[in-house]
């Protein structure tokens, strides 16, 4: 039979009526903070309540930058707005510096009286804001992965706490904190996902429904493989009046959505421009001056080349872009153009040049993802060696589709970061001589 | 990335080190249009301690460029590493932006 415990001491009473208090704030601030995964919310909330439970004039969250090794001030709450205003834009702290330096540093909840008369106490912040700190409850904020920042509770009016509940109630802060930084990552990685599904859509619905054409005595194949990240390359090939046919390759700076709309723009451009002009150089100058006013400093490197699908005869306008490879007989060279810089980026003449093919001769192009694709030790395959590798398997046929194996191959169990696009150009070419 | 902005006789020297791609520059680019928003006529950008550019680094830079040159403002590059040459070679981005060896280059052209 449990025995009945009567508390007659009054001071037992109020130590225990305290406690009961403190656990009651706990727990009501618990279920705030567990009721929302929104980090400015929450880091609001968490500050209101410390200040509240702390009676204090100002509270202050510091998160801790990983990247830069500093503690940046995220909330600070006073009276006066324009003071968190100035805390947030301005005022960045290493470790070890201030009051909240040291904290980080330490890892050690600090207790001062009087600031004045500590050595850490960093001014500058007082200097800059007018705000005048007389008081300090700093704590390190520590989550599952190690330090998240530090929150300081200033000027608290309320002289008699328990510093134990104190510390737990920090220590709710830090997973509080923990879990909206984990759910904003999930979101944001949700969004970034869907956001490169519908890049990586627009991109494909731009390029030709099929890889391969044909007229006359030229035949076109491409291979054209997209990057998780969506990169900006395209390839288009066109029909043109009378035995010409042209085929057009082309990278846009940046990735993902951005470079996917511009592409957007890009093909319906060319195919005017492709349209109205008779030269490659002339469809280059109408290019260059549609993205002269492209946003945001976008640019363009593409190839435009125009072929008799009788004769041979080539003409070819280069923009920045990586030479293409022309293949006659076992003999493979980079075909020596000169360029122009990229597209939409200054007033420029661009010129074309004309090479004539013989029969069963091949010129390939290529965008930069694939003789910059990377292994595992950061090494580049570069363009040199892909010239070599052209040479050495010359006589074999689907050579854009063995290109991209080699690519592969070479990045293996590295995630390739840009789009390779490969576009061979035959005439009168036969296929493979064997392989 | 980091960015470190000083002054070199009248001109805006930033110092970029680390990996310029389509994570960082938009920081490098909040930071270069603050510097063009207050019209400055001369800015130098040291690559030296630049391991990585990409095309979304380029595009910041040719943003900056062309906003500058609105203005009659001149960019100028100096201390490219001989890997990042090479892209800018092979781009003809060389016939794009004023590049130098070094800051005395750069200022005294």
């Amino acid at each position: 039979m449990a025995k009945k415990v009567y508390l007659k001491d009054s001071e037992t009473l109020k130590v225990l009526k305290k406690k009961v208090d403190a656990l009651k704030i706990l727990s009501e601030i618990s279920a705030i903070i567990s009721s929302t995964f929104d980090l400015d919310e929450l880091l609001t909330i968490v500050m209101e309540k410390a200040k509240g439970v702390m009676n204090a004039e100002a509270c202050s969250i510091l998160l801790y930058n990983k990247e830069t090794k500093k503690l940046e001030f995220e909330v600070a709450l006073c009276r006066e707005k324009a003071t968190s205003e100035i805390l947030k834009k301005k005022i960045t702290l290493d470790l070890g510096q201030g009051i909240a330096g040291w904290v980080a540093e330490k890892r050690e909840i600090l207790i001062i009286g009087d600031v004045r008369k500590d050595r850490r106490f960093f001014q500058e912040a007082d200097n800059i804001t007018g705000f005048v700190t007389k008081s300090i409850i700093a704590a390190p904020l520590i989550g599952r992965r190690g330090l998240i920042g530090v929150a300081e509770i200033i000027n608290p009016k309320k002289k008699e706490y328990d510093l134990e509940v104190l510390q737990i109630l920090i220590r709710h802060f830090a997973i509080a904190i923990e879990n909206a930084f984990f759910y904003k990552d999930a979101i944001e990685r949700e969004r970034l996902k869907q956001e490169l599904e519908i890049a990586s859509s627009l991109q494909k619905s731009f390029l030709p429904d099929s890889p391969s054409f044909s007229k006359a005595l030229i035949t076109v194949s491409a291979v054209n493989i997209p990057a998780k990240q969506v990169g900006g390359d395209l390839y288009d090939y066109l029909d043109l009046s009378g035995h010409r046919m042209g085929v057009f390759i082309g990278d846009v700076s940046g990735k993902g959505v951005t470079a996917a709309l511009f592409m957007a723009k890009i093909i319906s451009d060319f195919r005017y421009a492709a349209g109205a002009e008779k030269t490659p150089d002339a469809v280059m100058n109408r290019l260059n001056l549609l993205f002269s006013r492209a946003p945001r400093g976008m640019f363009l490197t593409a190839t435009y080349l125009i072929i008799d699908a009788f004769a041979g005869i080539l003409d070819i306008s280069v923009a920045g872009h990586p030479p293409c490879l022309w293949i006659t007989g076992n003999n493979v060279e980079a075909l020596s153009v000169d360029s122009g810089p990229p597209l939409g980026i200054i007033p420029e003449k661009y010129l074309s040049e004309r090479v004539t093919l013989s029969r069963g001769d091949r010129i390939i192009l290529l965008t930069d993802g694939v003789f910059e694709a990377r292994n595992k030790k950061g090494h580049m395959i570069g363009f040199g060696n892909l010239v070599k590798f052209v040479k050495d398997h010359v006589r074999e046929g689907h050579l854009p589709q063995k290109i991209a194996d080699y690519v592969r191959d070479f990045s293996k169990s590295v995630e390739i970061s840009d789009d390779l696009t490969i576009v061979e150009v035959g005439y009168g070419y036969e296929g493979a001589q064997h392989g | 990335m980091n960015i470190h902005i000083g002054d070199c006789r009248g001109g805006k020297v930033v110092a970029i080190s680390g990996e310029i791609d389509m994570y960082s520059s938009p920081e490098l680019r909040e930071q270069m249009m603050n510097l063009i928003g207050q019209r400055i006529s001369n800015m130098l950008i040291d690559f030296r301690q630049v391991s990585y550019i990409d095309s979304s680094g380029i595009a910041t830079f040719v943003e900056g460029l062309k906003s500058m040159k609105n203005y009659g403002g001149r960019l100028r590059f100096f201390g490219i590493p001989q890997g990042i040459m090479e892209i800018f070679s092979f781009s003809k981005l060389d016939r794009v932006f004023e590049i130098y060896g070094n800051i005395d280059d750069a200022i005294n052209s």
